[in-house]
């Protein structure tokens, strides 16, 4: 029997198949994995100190900006933990349009990961569909916020402005196309011979160490394990929506491509949901002069669902206009290190970056 | 009315020497010495059910020379949150490794010890996690002067001078000529 010799191989920096810069060092035997260890540090900004140095409504110029392809959830979660902070009230009409951005961004960001899944796989021809479509996303975006990819919408008190005119049917209108387009993606997709070849019993995490591991999001529910932050624990108006939490079993690249496919589904009946429910009134409940805005003292933890998993601020007040403290713990902070790193060992070489993909690791949510 | 949290309260409390309180409905924080932390953990971990670690943070009570640390856990079976929160000495902070109960515990101490100096005595994985050549005093600390720092390493390095042409000073050190080409090109 002849021993191959063991070798370094470098994936990354410059983008190993995922958003981000991001190195994974694995040592490999043939093309097997032997050992992989995650390297980051390639996108820290400091935004937790550049926080410090800014009031309470400055900071929403960095939050966005922590993870690119899902903004969203940062807003809605640092909003959340200052109006714990506060005890301020949010309007009714501006709970479900923060539930409605919240759906959109999941929506768009499962677009980007048919892209990504699919890219790494070989199958271009998805990437450039779903890209494409996700520009409908980014123009509901743009009537709504003003901007495509950063929004700044969601603040502390409700949302910016209220739905522009026209907003809902055109809404409505994107949704049906977007259903209609999802249809495609899984005959090119899940239809796909090679997708369900490659996809099948790889990137295992194994069911009853996930959550030990602090595995979420859906490599959690790819695993059958029912844990979603939008049920267990339901902020704005999650809890008067009719949705369901698709599960599945395997805890492979397969069973978490199931788990988003069906997710996406879902996260268009919630907008139907949300723009057929949602309330007249008001939006803001304005809060003081942000520049001398002090919120009081004391230290607060919200956390929400994103596509990648569960998102949480850990906010200090020490009762002065700047956070004292504003500690983002994203998805990939344990999906993309410390479970990337095990699950990579005895994978093939081609399949790394198609494992990182399916994990929906983003390098600047690492490090910040 | 809060009576699961209460019941959680109370069995922490009743198990270890430590304060805590219910903050709202899901949410008790535990107050304890820094050298009970890590069996409360083991305890809520293995015996409790709350095996999730949602994180590890640190906040910097510089006005008190103290670290605060949190450790945040949470149960799938209660959907109840616990704080596990200790004060460590500033000046001298060293903290016990976890990365026994949680491998991802192992992440959130290398980032503290980086960016706050916090040593966890037997942490696995001596490599720098994001800083890189790091020997500045570490940057998450209050008293970490942004400005200064980035005043005596980025404004004064040969070449970023904001009137000086990057090529001249290219072609000085590696004795090349500027190509004629390019020349035309140049500020002057």
């Amino acid at each position: 029997m002849v021993r191959e010799k063991e070798t370094t191989l470098y994936i990354g920096p410059q983008h190993p198949g995922i958003t981000g810069n991001m190195m994974v060092k694995v040592k490999v035997q043939g093309d097997t994995v032997t050992k992989a260890e995650v390297h980051v540090g390639y996108l820290h900004r400091a935004f937790e100190k550049l926080i410090e140095r800014r009031n309470w409504l400055q900071s929403f110029t960095i939050l966005c900006r922590f993870c690119v392809p899902e903004p969203d959830p940062m807003e809605l979660t640092y909003a959340r933990a200052v109006e714990e902070l506060e005890g301020r009230e949010v309007p009714e009409r501006a709970k479900y349009i923060r539930v409605m951005v919240m759906e959109l961004a999941r929506l768009q960001s499962f677009m980007l990961w048919y892209a990504g899944q699919s890219g790494s796989a070989g199958l271009y021809t998805l990437g450039q569909w779903s890209v494409g479509d996700r520009n409908y996303l980014l123009d509901l975006f743009e009537d709504l916020t003003g901007g495509r990819i950063y929004h700044m919408y969601i603040w502390p008190g409700g949302v910016r402005r209220d739905l522009p005119v026209g907003f809902k049917d055109k809404a409505l209108r994107t949704m049906d196309y977007i259903e209609k387009r999802l249809d495609e993606y899984d005959k090119l997709l899940f239809d796909n011979v090679i997708f369900q070849k490659r996809a099948q019993g790889v990137g295992i995490v194994p069911a009853d160490k996930a959550i030990e591991w602090g595995v979420v999001g859906a490599p959690l529910r790819g695993c059958g394990i029912k844990a979603d932050v939008r049920i267990d624990e339901p902020y704005e108006v999650y809890d008067r929506l009719k949705f369901e939490v698709p599960t599945a079993f395997g805890g492979d690249v397969w069973a978490r491509a199931q788990v988003r496919r069906q997710e996406a589904r879902q996260s268009i009946s919630i907008i139907r949901q949300v723009l057929e429910q949602m309330p007249e009134g008001e939006v803001y409940n304005k809060i003081p002069n942000p520049m001398k805005w002090k919120v009081p003292a004391g230290e607060a933890w919200a956390k929400t669902e994103s596509v990648r998993g569960e998102v949480g601020f850990y906010v200090v007040s020490d009762g002065s206009e700047f956070p004292r403290r504003v500690h983002v713990k994203g998805a990939a902070f344990t999906n993309g290190v410390t479970v990337t790193e095990k699950i990579l060992v005895g994978q093939n070489i081609a399949d790394i970056s198609f494992i990182l993909n399916s994990m929906g690791v983003c390098p600047p949510e690492i490090e910040r | 009315m809060l009576e699961q949290e209460q019941a959680l309260l109370s069995q922490v409390t009743s198990a270890f020497p430590v304060k805590g309180k219910v903050m709202r409905n899901r949410r008790v924080e535990v107050w304890a010495e820094s050298t009970t932390v890590s069996s409360i953990l083991m305890y809520v971990k293995n015996q409790m059910g709350y095996q999730h670690l949602n994180h590890i943070t640190c906040i910097d009570r510089i006005e008190d020379t103290k670290f605060q640390l949190v450790y945040t856990v949470f149960s799938h079976q209660t959907k109840m949150t616990l704080f596990v929160k200790t004060f460590i000495d500033r000046n001298a902070p060293v903290m016990d490794n976890i990365d026994h109960i949680w491998d991802q515990a192992n992440t959130y101490e290398r980032e503290l010890r980086e960016m706050y100096g916090i040593q966890f005595p037997g942490l696995v994985g001596a490599q720098e996690f994001i800083l890189e050549d790091w020997d500045e005093m570490p940057p998450m600390r209050r008293d970490f002067k942004t400005e200064e720092y980035s005043e005596k390493t980025f404004s004064s390095l040969p070449g970023r001078e904001n009137t000086q042409d990057v090529r001249e000073t290219i072609s000085t050190r590696s004795g090349e000529e500027i190509p004629d080409f390019a020349k035309k090109y140049s500020r002057d």
